[in-house]
């Protein structure tokens, strides 16, 4: 019985510093970079380097979750996932329109996992 | 505000809701999903956490991995701080760090779009009202998802979790500098090639060699310019 409580505490003291473990591990770069960025000068070749990861990290982010997805999107098709993203690629290419071009991403994404 | 109450805080929030399944799955209770949405703020980071408590991994490698998945903070919130001329403002250290925590990628690319429409002095305000919102709407999601999964059919919550990734690739995509467009085509090209053999680094190694591929071509097609003026 107290074997039990005191696995039982351990468990939830694991759980939770396994919490702030998260929370240290992303907070270190959001303190840094506001460190950092008051150092920076703007308009620098070292800021637009900067900016280019940026989008190049976040893009490839974005195409992981699309590629090797967790949760109920690793229930769909890769191919499904790709045909939905092409399709909103190709409408905002055209037509510069954010959300339209959002709505048939989504739904032809839809389309095809119901359909195919 | 008003554009965060269009479509990105309802997608995130279900974003957000998806990863109160995973978390529950993982067998963390609900204050603890709640204070990791809280606190971390950046799914990628999350959703590693919550797979990595899963399988009971030590607290170094979680640290080491949510550090990894979630290290593009650091390039956007200079990037964002940059955009929003926060050195301007003048805050003390501990309110630039208070409002950063705000700072994902849905604020930090929507501020990149607002750059093209308002101008700077106006951006740190548009920013503050459109994070909190979307901070807001994403919490709601942790809470109801937390709850909520067992109601909704995986079939329509996996369209709704689509539309996040879908509709940042497609902002960032439009980016005002073209050298930042080439890098969102070379980095999400790389990532999936990346990944099979460097697993969690992939995002760290596209990111940096994306990035600065995108820089390398962009400084040569500028001085390519200049030869053509010159």
């Amino acid at each position: 019985m107290i074997d039990t409580l005191l696995a039982d505490q351990t468990d939830v003291l694991y759980a939770w510093l396994a919490v702030g473990c998260a929370i240290a591990g992303t907070a270190v770069w959001r303190f840094v970079g506001v460190v950092l960025a008051s150092r920076i000068p703007a308009d620098s070749p070292l800021m637009g380097w900067i900016n280019t990861m940026a989008y190049a990290m976040v893009s490839g982010v974005l195409m992981l979750i699309l590629a090797h997805p967790t949760g109920v999107l690793a229930t769909t098709e890769i191919e499904h996932r790709f045909f939905g993203l092409l399709v909103g690629l190709v409408v905002v290419f055209f037509t510069k329109r954010l959300i339209v071009s959002l709505l048939f991403g989504v739904a032809s994404f839809a389309v095809a996992v119901t359909f195919f | 505000m008003i554009d965060a109450l269009r479509a990105p805080c309802y997608a995130l929030g279900m974003t957000m809701a998806g990863f109160s399944t995973i978390a529950r799955e993982a067998g963390l209770d609900f204050w603890m999903a709640l204070v990791t949405s809280l606190g971390v703020w950046g799914m990628p980071g999350q959703v590693a956490f919550a797979s990595l408590y899963a399988v009971g991994a030590s607290l170094v490698i979680i640290f080491i991995a949510v550090s990894l998945a979630n290290m593009r903070m650091l390039l956007m919130v200079v990037s964002a701080a940059d955009m929003m001329h926060l050195g301007a403002h003048q805050l003390p250290l501990w309110k630039r760090v208070f409002w950063m925590h705000f700072l994902a990628i849905t604020a930090w690319a929507h501020v990149g779009m607002a750059e093209q429409k308002y101008p700077s002095h106006l951006l740190l305000a548009y920013y503050q009202g459109f994070a909190l919102t979307i901070f807001t709407f994403g919490i709601g999601g942790t809470i109801l998802g937390y709850f909520l999964s067992d109601f909704l059919t995986p079939d329509l919550l996996r369209f709704v979790i689509f539309i996040t990734p879908i509709y940042i690739m497609l902002m960032i995509i439009n980016a005002r500098q073209k050298a930042n467009r080439l890098a969102v085509v070379i980095g999400g090209c790389l990532s999936p090639v990346f990944f099979p053999f460097a697993g969690e680094w992939a995002i760290l190694l596209a990111g940096v060699v994306g990035g600065s591929l995108a820089s390398l071509y962009s400084r040569y097609i500028a001085k390519w310019h200049l030869e053509v003026e010159a």
